[in-house]
């Protein structure tokens, strides 16, 4: 496929919000073009490729050295542009007068496969020279992707999801099967797009089937007016829900996002082949604490989401572990229709066996979940609160006596989280916001009392609406004391109420201490500076954690 | 060098003013003696005692604050005395009746920009070359990623927008002053042949700029009793405030587009909530405002509207052309 022909997707796309539109354009270009192009627009689209090749500040910098202008500029036109790719697109506008555009029907795969690759075996000189001769040949609306494409930055609104949907209407073929097909190194060619959409399904993509998944409602409380025991109490970890699917051979770990991550986790998927049932599992994965017998922050799972094929020492580092909370099938038998106390049984009678026959060692990377047993309401909230401790986000309470169904029906699973903390902090500096959030003060700071001090503890910058943060844009520029660069630093006047998981001390802080994921709850209008919480009161929720 | 007060023309409560006359120019707030460059929302306020403006704004003007106002009015070119300063009012080319306003005082010679642009635009004066010592120009688009396209260019884009998409509507969203008139005349010369229609506030101003002579071609105002089935393939002018709520149900099966030189940035196209955005404005761009500002000889500039810094410190680095401040906390 051509870069302009792509070019052109991608505007289409771009201009369109609707998803079902999306699905509409998605499927018209896959029957209007060749197998060839169409898989090179899914490997592009489905962010397979992307590589950086060239660093954003590196792009600004060639740009500044070809065209002899001034870095401060690029920059200044950055915090409104928000993208490195885009900004230099928009500067290179009619600066590329050159008539002479051979490369204006260049194929993805030259450009993918033999231009680009070969740009990091030049030196500086020649790379700048490359690229400018690069720009000057291509039309201008195919700089854009071009840049995205050099600095790895390719996306367009469209996910893997809404690819996957598009190609299952087009053909008639499940979601799940095309979700599977797509799964790991789909490499554009004729053959990669032909067996995308083979309406032959074989054996092994039906047994990778997963079920539709049951969801928690959040807590209500008139649940508290029914008996404690018509339900099940467990904790709710903060891992990936997984389903783990084994059948005749076959290992499939399923998403919720309906996305198969068995790459990202070989070490399980060895284990449970081990395992002679065939069985279909609903649980948490985590990075686990095994010395302790706790999860590890999400932080550390992240280590290992997005990353395909770990290495040994990644899988060393950051252990997983896939705790299983229910039982959906076994040896081929759909039991979601039984109630949760009886799947339960099943679950610890078959993991008991199991782990009885020692297939090889599973316990140390797979286990089920501990029950909880509270008393009474009281109790179970008591529950809840410890659970900060042992670093779960709370409780999941699920009825006895529900089948599994699908989706988020209520009454059947709540999940009960545990109250964040929360301190009334001034906003005191202010930074732009980039990609959709450029040029609008969208980054913020905020600050507690010592003394008459306020000092910095905590940056945040979701939390507010789109109209809050347009407001908030407003406030700011009339506010400011002084720029720094980028920031702001702020007139004190505005106190919001910041929400976080966990404080802990940190040297690195001038405040003393470090806050997880700090994010905005509430704009306290109604609140004046003298009104914000101390540096004192942090420490003092600190003490009380620990 | 003078202080802020020794300049003929400065900053006051937020406006620009001259003492020596006595009078405002585009003032927020009532005043005795009002200069107006044109008629946008933001470039008059109701209730000043005496307004100043062309022919052409004056009857802008007075659909908008009503027909009871005080107004004098001149031609382009024609030259008036307050208090022994010469006025007069340039075309800048931004919409119908749009102005420079020139100050000649003791030989010093003051510019005021008003809004402009220097592109063709076949619904008002194109804008005039005037020489000054003092400019004070506007600076929307004050970046240099702001790059505009010729309007033929543009008016064929929304052309094909509309018709390679013949089941929907296609809604476009414009200032009703101006911008939509524009439009209609440019979209008119294009490839697309199908009916449009205007909002009747956007109707309202077609009817004046006919009035006043121009032959923008005529659109059908939409009306509620409008079928849905025959605004399929159309195109229908709106003003950006409908954008939001409950109007758009009105009608089935749409896409939306905004046209405006904001929508040159991708993150503001998203933000905007438009399926598509049309970079085409009645501000000058980068190299627009630099070309004015060389083209002017102004040895001193000012700027107001926008955030003016990366302008400023290029003109000073790379054109050695003072770039003075005011108006703002220094």
């Amino acid at each position: 496929m051509s870069l302009k022909k792509f070019s052109k997707l991608f505007d289409d796309l771009d201009s369109i919000n609707s998803t079902n539109n999306k699905i509409e354009v998605l499927k018209s270009y896959f029957l209007s073009n060749q197998p060839i192009d169409n898989s090179w627009a899914i490997y592009l689209l489905t962010g397979k490729s992307n590589k950086r090749f060239i660093s954003g500040r590196y792009l600004k910098n060639l740009f500044s050295q070809i065209y002899e202008y001034p870095q401060w500029l690029i920059d200044t036109c950055y915090l409104k542009v928000g993208d490195s790719a885009e900004v230099i697109t928009l500067l290179l506008k009619n600066k590329t007068t050159s008539k002479n555009k051979k490369l204006s029907n260049i194929s993805l795969n030259k450009l993918l496969e033999e231009i680009i690759p070969e740009l990091s075996k030049l030196n500086e000189e020649e790379k700048s020279l490359e690229i400018k001769n690069i720009w000057e040949s291509l039309p201008e609306d195919n700089h854009l992707i071009f840049n995205k494409i050099l600095t790895g930055t390719f996306r367009v609104g469209v996910s893997i999801g809404l690819i996957t949907k598009s190609i299952s209407k087009l053909v008639k073929i499940d979601e799940e099967i095309i979700s599977h097909r797509l799964m790991g190194n789909f490499k554009p060619s004729i053959d990669s797009y032909e067996f995308l959409i083979n309406k032959n399904i074989n054996l092994e993509e039906l047994n990778s089937k997963p079920f539709p998944f049951l969801l928690a409602n959040s807590f209500e409380d008139k649940i508290f007016k029914d008996s404690i025991s018509d339900f099940q109490f467990e904790w709710k970890y903060d891992g990936i829900r997984i389903q783990l699917i084994k059948r005749k051979g076959n290992v499939s770990l399923w998403t919720r996002g309906q996305e198969l991550v068995n790459e990202s986790f070989p070490e399980l998927v060895e284990k449970i082949l081990y395992i002679k049932d065939d069985f279909v599992l609903d649980g948490e994965l985590l990075v686990w604490n095994f010395k302790e017998q706790i999860a590890f922050d999400f932080s550390f799972l992240q280590k290992r989401i997005n990353r395909k094929s770990p290495t040994r020492s990644i899988q060393i580092k950051y252990p997983i572990i896939f705790i299983a909370f229910d039982i959906l099938e076994i040896n081929g038998k759909d039991i979601r229709e039984i109630k949760l106390e009886n799947r339960r049984i099943e679950l610890e009678k078959y993991f008991s066996r199991w782990q009885n026959k020692a297939e090889n060692n599973t316990t140390h990377i797979f286990k089920i979940c501990d029950l909880i047993y509270p008393k009474d309401w009281h109790d179970a909230l008591t529950f809840k609160e410890k659970s900060r401790e042992i670093n779960t986000e709370g409780l999941i309470i699920k009825n006895k006596r529900a089948k599994y169904t699908s989706g988020r029906k209520k009454g059947i699973w709540w999940k009960y989280k545990v109250d964040p903390m929360q301190l009334d902090a001034v906003l005191i500096y202010a930074r732009g916001g980039s990609g959709r959030r450029a040029g609008l003060y969208t980054d913020y700071s905020f600050a507690l009392w010592k003394d008459q001090e306020l000092i910095k503890f905590a940056s945040a910058y979701s939390g507010l609406t789109n109209i809050e943060i347009k407001e908030l844009d407003k406030w700011i520029r009339k506010n400011t004391i002084e720029k720094f660069g980028p920031v702001r630093s702020l007139k004190p006047e505005m106190v919001f109420e910041i929400s976080f998981e966990k404080i802990q001390i940190s040297k690195r802080h001038k405040s003393g201490i470090a806050v997880r994921f700090p994010r905005i709850t509430k704009w306290r209008k109604d609140k004046k500076i003298n009104d914000a919480d101390s540096l004192e009161k942090a420490y003092e929720l600190m003490k009380k954690i620990s | 060098m003078r202080t802020k007060q020794e300049y003929l023309i400065r900053y006051k409560d937020g406006n620009l003013y001259c003492e020596l006359a006595d009078i405002w120019i585009d003032p927020s707030k009532p005043v005795k003696k009002a200069l107006i460059t044109h008629a946008h929302f933001d470039h008059f306020t109701f209730g000043c005692e005496e307004y100043i403006t062309t022919k052409e704004t004056a009857i802008l003007l007075k659909k908008r604050v009503g027909e009871n106002i005080k107004i004098k009015t001149f031609e382009y070119g024609e030259e008036f005395k307050i208090n022994g300063i010469n006025i007069s009012f340039h075309p800048s080319g931004h919409i119908l009746g749009s102005s420079q306003i020139r100050f000649i005082f003791a030989e010093e010679k003051w510019l005021i920009s008003g809004d402009f642009k220097l592109q063709k635009d076949e619904t008002c004066r194109q804008y005039e070359i005037v020489k000054t010592d003092y400019l004070i120009s506007e600076c929307t688009f004050g970046l240099p990623i702001f790059k505009w396209d010729k309007t033929n260019k543009i008016a064929n884009d929304i052309s094909k927008w509309i018709t390679n998409s013949p089941d929907k509507t296609s809604l476009l969203f414009c200032y009703s002053l101006g911008k939509a008139q524009r439009l209609i005349n440019e979209i008119s010369q294009t490839n697309f042949k199908g009916n449009i229609y205007s909002h009747g506030s956007i109707h309202k101003m077609n009817n004046c700029y006919k009035e006043l002579g121009s032959d923008i071609k005529d659109t059908i105002k939409i009306e509620n009793k409008n079928k849905i089935d025959e605004l399929k393939g159309s195109l229908i002018l709106l003003p950006p405030s409908l954008s939001k709520g409950s109007y758009l149900k009105n009608f089935k099966n749409i896409q939306t587009a905004f046209a405006s030189g904001w929508m040159a940035i991708r993150a503001l196209r998203k933000r905007s909530g438009y399926d598509k955005g049309f970079v085409i404005s009645d501000h000058a761009d980068w190299e627009g405002i630099l070309d004015v500002v060389k083209k002017s000889e102004a040895k001193n500039v000012f700027f107001h509207h926008g955030d003016s810094d990366a302008l400023s410190k290029y003109l000073v680095e790379k054109e050695s052309i003072n770039v003075l401040l005011f108006g703002k906390k220094i």
